[in-house]
């Protein structure tokens, strides 16, 4: 069966001015319970790569420069 | 195939990146070195307090907040200065998680700093602590300026537990600032002693309404509370319905038997909790003058009212049946 | 690297005790394993990070059921749950959780782990339940994992982080052997040969789907898929009382516990439109879902928890609690809907159903030393049957099995196991990244989800759970046959995807067995709507035998503390009945 990829907004929003990834963290990526988040090879910074959140917070609180925003995923605001 | 377990980090291999002449870098390094468990990082840890980069300083007193003892208390205390506002939060989180007695020795001196936030912060940790030598500085505190500094010297003072600080509770409760009337009121609750039991009763008659509610809890937990029987029954006509439900649930601890009646009054309140509470308390009394108040509400629409009803008429019908 | 690329490997270590799952009852077993004895090699192995993961990640607001001396008494807990459980309880585990949970407060307590405590240090335990005083909170909670971890690294102990457990090893002599896992972000296999496995993988949290219709806003974290017990089972331990479902009340939409036990001792109450309370109910239970779905149900729907009749200041105070710890994006929840507490009430609602001991009854099989019926196999927590135990359940349980798992690993040697179950095992895992062409798990999760909540959810009806059967099988079809992985994250989602058709299959086979009701909704019958003790006073013991799911009566163990019959009666006058 042929796939099609789906459009979804994500949950996670990292401000890219603040994130250090390119300094060498990982910390969001490695707290998330459901291993969502990414550092890109693009930008070198953290990015929500899939859609797939508990909005539980742990990176947005272990976040050393606040760079990372939780929202509520939209089908449930 | 990597390793798959976390690695046990070298602190020396870090401490080198502690040097980075960029501050994301130093950051990370000190997330590491947080990581690793291993008390070794705290001097590592330590020489970081004077990083010219307040980010990098905050981080730093995270990170020693994954430590305890008096080393990492010491470094704490530098940061907890610090005239940068999330960096001396960090610290002040970071203290009041210490545990280890030994950490309060660099904390004591900062309990008469002259910055409030610093002195708030000192004593919110030595309360942890338990730590005797503590006491003086935190009866001094008592007379402090800002009354954030004042709950907290409360605090301290209370988790010693040492009769020889009721005096001081005592006039605690009448300070100007109502929570720090509150915090003297919950602090006095260790002793069992007459003039604990007075002065909470006192506090039944205090302007703000909270400091009513928590000494009425309280005066149920105290051997003389009974004394207060009077002062609790009055209470039952305070215009806060928290207040009177407190009232009521100390009332029915204490089995006080002359309160069924005025108990028995807040049957008919609109407020339902205290409805229930009053219910229960007529069963924990289980007297049978409590009955004709609680006959009409057997089948009260509320729930909690008619099942604490039920409770309390097999409680007083048990009660009468042993003759006890 | 590629992001989540396959790479094939496969590696293998070993140690004295395994520990799978490091939420919250896997870190205290872990640790209580080492301390027994500090030279054995002990690893706990988790899907997500130790750091931040499980039920937990962010804290908890509060122990549910604190046995505090002063306050209740081991005896008074041990009946309470009792009868919250209908009976069907060995009461000597529920004892020993209740004698030792307060030296376990004690502990964490030392670990810098804030409890609520007075002026005075003492902790301050809150009333929220008719008999007990079992309520301690933690407005503060938030730093639980952290304090924990960092007992972890001070220990040594070995943590293996981002690999999932997919199948137990079992020895040629039937004890446990070890466990099989595989990287979540690179694919590769990992063998873990031990002499004793602690399971302490959490609820099944993933198996309803919520009614927002998105997958992962569970009640539960949604990393708790059900591995657990879809392991145990293949393992061939027994698991008990799987159709008493867990179904809690929360905030509608959100899916989060609304928090009756922090903002009940302030006051706040659950009500219906009218305003009023409906819950007869004094204990979390099956019987209270009952009257809260009743209730919704009734044109008295739908429910709120209702703050707005406290007072401002004590409204914030609930609030920073609330906002803070446990499930923090609350506040941000009723922000975007424009509610507060102070003005309006919180809509309410109920949630999907899973499998959870901690909250309800249903868990793999363990006795009053976490011992399942495999040797050498443990399991405490959410996944335990141990009932309603909560967060402190999940710590003291943990801290039983750590410490027994370890004296049992001590006086054995390696189970010796069939090198071809690995072979097979890692063929079962990666056949999904072989196919070309397929269905992506996402879809075939979100088919199965909805067939639960469409056939399974109570009430149960026999006609709609055959169907269910069948349509899930049709599901498993295509699972087994065509599921495809395109690369690790995927393949984690896939493997995911084979634990909840497998505990979908084990809800629909428990509720068909058991041919009563019991345990209010979550397992109301309507074919079968009265509770009938003369044939179901029992456990339901679940198991896999000769290939095939199969299902068995218990007795339950005599009780230690007697519940008179006018308790039971005097309780029992107070419900509604199912059938009323
Ligand atoms: C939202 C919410 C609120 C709650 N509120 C309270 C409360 O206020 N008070 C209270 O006492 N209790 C509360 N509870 C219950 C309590 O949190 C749980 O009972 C307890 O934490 C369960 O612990 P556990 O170790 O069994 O599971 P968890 O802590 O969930 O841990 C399970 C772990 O296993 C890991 N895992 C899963 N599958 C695999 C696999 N295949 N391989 C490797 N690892 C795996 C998971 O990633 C997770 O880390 C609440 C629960 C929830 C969900
Ligand atoms: S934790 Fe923050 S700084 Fe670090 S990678 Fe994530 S977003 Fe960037
Ligand atoms: S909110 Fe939780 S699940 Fe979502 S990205 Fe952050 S840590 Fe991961």
């Amino acid at each position: 069966m042929p796939l099609a990829s789906y459009e979804t907004s994500v949950p996670v929003v990292v401000d890219d001015a603040k994130c250090i990834a390119d300094k060498g963290c990982t910390v969001c990526v490695d707290v998330c319970p459901l291993d969502v988040l990414r550092i890109s090879d693009l930008t070198g910074k953290a990015f929500m790569a899939y859609d797939e959140c508990w909005y539980c917070m742990p990176c947005e609180a272990d976040c050393p420069t606040g760079a990372v925003t939780v929202n509520i995923p939209y089908l449930l605001r | 195939m990597s390793d798959p377990f976390e690695a046990y980090d070298d602190l020396d291999e870090l401490d080198d990146r502690l040097n980075a002449a960029d501050a994301g870098e130093r950051r990370v390094a000190i997330i590491e070195l947080a990581n690793s468990g291993d008390p070794g990082a705290v001097v590592h840890l330590d020489r970081m307090t004077a990083d010219p980069d307040p980010g990098v300083r905050q981080q730093a007193a995270l990170a020693l907040g994954e430590f305890d003892g008096p080393d990492a208390a010491a470094a704490l205390a530098k940061l907890v200065v610090d005239p940068e506002q999330p960096v001396a939060h960090a610290a002040a989180d970071a203290m009041a998680e210490l545990k280890d007695p030994a950490s309060a020795d660099p904390i004591l001196p900062l309990v008469s700093h002259s910055h409030a936030f610093v002195r708030m912060a000192a004593l919110r940790a030595l309360k942890e602590l338990r730590r005797k030598d503590s006491l003086k500085p935190a009866l001094d505190a008592l007379r402090d300026v800002d009354a954030s500094v004042r709950v907290q010297a409360i605090g301290v003072i209370g988790f010693l537990k040492l009769e020889e600080s009721i005096p001081a509770l005592t006039s605690a409760t009448a300070d100007v600032d109502p929570h720090v009337r509150r915090a003297a009121v919950s602090a006095l609750a260790f002793s069992h002693l007459k003039p604990a039991a007075e002065s909470i009763t006192r506090a039944l008659a205090d302007s703000d309404w909270m400091v009513r509610e928590i000494a009425a809890e309280t005066l149920g937990t105290n051997t003389n509370g009974l004394q207060a029987a009077d002062a609790l029954i009055k209470a039952l006509a305070d215009e806060f319905w928290q207040v009177r439900l407190k009232a009521v649930r100390s009332l029915g601890k204490m089995k006080v038997t002359k309160a069924v009646v005025p108990i028995g009054g807040c049957i008919g309140h609109a407020q339902a909790n205290l409805r229930k509470e009053a219910a229960a308390a007529l069963g924990e009394i289980a007297m049978p003058e409590g009955r004709k108040f609680l006959e009409p509400i057997v089948d009260d629409a509320d729930p909690e009212v008619r099942k604490n009803a039920r409770w309390a008429l097999q409680r007083i019908a048990a009660n009468s049946a042993t003759g006890s | 690297m590629a992001m989540d690329q396959i790479l094939d490997g496969l590696s293998e270590v070993s140690c004295d005790v395994l520990v799978i799952g490091g939420g919250t009852a896997g870190p205290m077993a872990a640790l209580k394993a080492k301390l027994k004895n500090p030279k054995a090699n002990v690893v706990l192995l988790e899907k997500a990070n130790v750091k931040r993961s499980g039920a937990i990640s962010m804290g908890m607001d509060g122990l549910n059921n604190a046995v505090i001396p002063g306050y209740a008494t081991p005896e008074q807990y041990t009946k309470e749950i009792t009868i919250a459980n209908d009976g069907i309880v060995d009461q000597k585990a529920v004892y020993k959780y209740a004698e030792q949970c307060y030296s376990i407060i004690e502990e964490l307590d030392s670990f810098g782990i804030r409890f609520l405590k007075n002026e005075n240090g003492d902790y301050a335990v809150k009333k929220v339940h008719h008999i007990g005083t079992y309520v301690l909170p933690m407005p503060n909670g938030e730093t639980v994992k952290k304090a924990i971890y960092r007992q972890l690294r001070r220990a040594r102990i070995l943590i293996s982080n981002r690999y999932m457990a997919t199948r137990l090893l079992t020895g040629t002599d039937g004890r446990i052997a070890g466990a099989i896992s595989v990287n979540t972000r690179t694919a590769e296999i990992l063998v873990i040969k031990a002499k004793a496995v602690i399971l302490c993988m959490g609820a099944a949290g993933r198996l309803g789907l919520p009614t927002s219709g998105y997958m992962f806003g569970t009640y539960e974290n949604a990393a708790n898929s059900g591995d657990g017990y879809a392991m145990a089972y293949h393992a061939g331990a027994a698991l008990a009382n799987l159709e008493c479902f867990q179904i809690n009340p929360l905030i509608k939409d959100y899916n989060g516990p609304a928090c009756a036990y922090v903002a009940g001792p302030y006051g706040a109450f659950t009500a219906n439109n009218e305003g009023a309370r409906f819950i007869e109910c004094d204990y979390w239970s099956g019987q209270m879902m009952l009257e809260f779905y009743n209730e919704l149900q009734s044109g008295k729907g739908p429910v709120f928890l209702q703050l707005n009749h406290l007072h401002d200041d004590t409204i914030s105070e609930i609030e920073t609690t609330l906002h803070k710890v446990e499930r923090p994006t609350r506040g941000l929840f009723h922000e975007g809907r424009g509610t507060n507490y102070r003005e309006q009430p919180i809509e309410m609602h109920i949630s999907e159903i899973g499998f959870c001991s901690g909250h309800s009854a249903s868990g793999v099989f363990v006795d009053e030393f976490a011992r399942t019926t495999i040797p050498g196999l443990y399991a405490a927590g959410d996944m335990a049957s141990v009932p309603h135990n909560y967060m402190l359940g999940a710590f003291t349980n943990g801290a039983v099995a750590g410490t027994h798992a370890m004296d049992y690993a001590d006086n054995t040697d390696f189970a010796d196991f069939d090198a071809a179950d690995v072979a097979r095992e890692r063929d079962r895992v990666m056949a999904p990244t072989k196919r070309e062409d397929g269905v992506p798990p996402n879809q075939i999760e979100y088919k199965a989800r909805r067939l639960v909540n469409d056939y399974l959810q109570p009430p149960k009806v026999t006609r709609k759970f055959e169907l269910g059967q069948r349509r899930l099988a049709e599901v498993r079809d295509d699972m087994e046959n065509r599921m495809i992985a395109r690369n690790s994250h995927e393949l984690l989602r896939a493997l995911e995807t084979q634990s909840i058709v497998d505990c979908a299959d084990m809800a629909a086979h428990a509720s068909l067995y058991r041919t009563e009701s019991r345990w209010g909704l979550y397992h109301l019958r309507t074919d079968y709507p009265e509770k009938d003790d003369d044939n179901w006073f029992c456990h339901t013991l679940l198991s896999k035998k000769d290939g095939k799911m199969s299902s068995e009566k218990r007795a339950v163990e005599p009780y230690i503390v007697p519940i008179a019959d006018d308790e039971k009666d005097l309780y029992d006058k107070q419900r509604i009945r199912a059938s009323a």
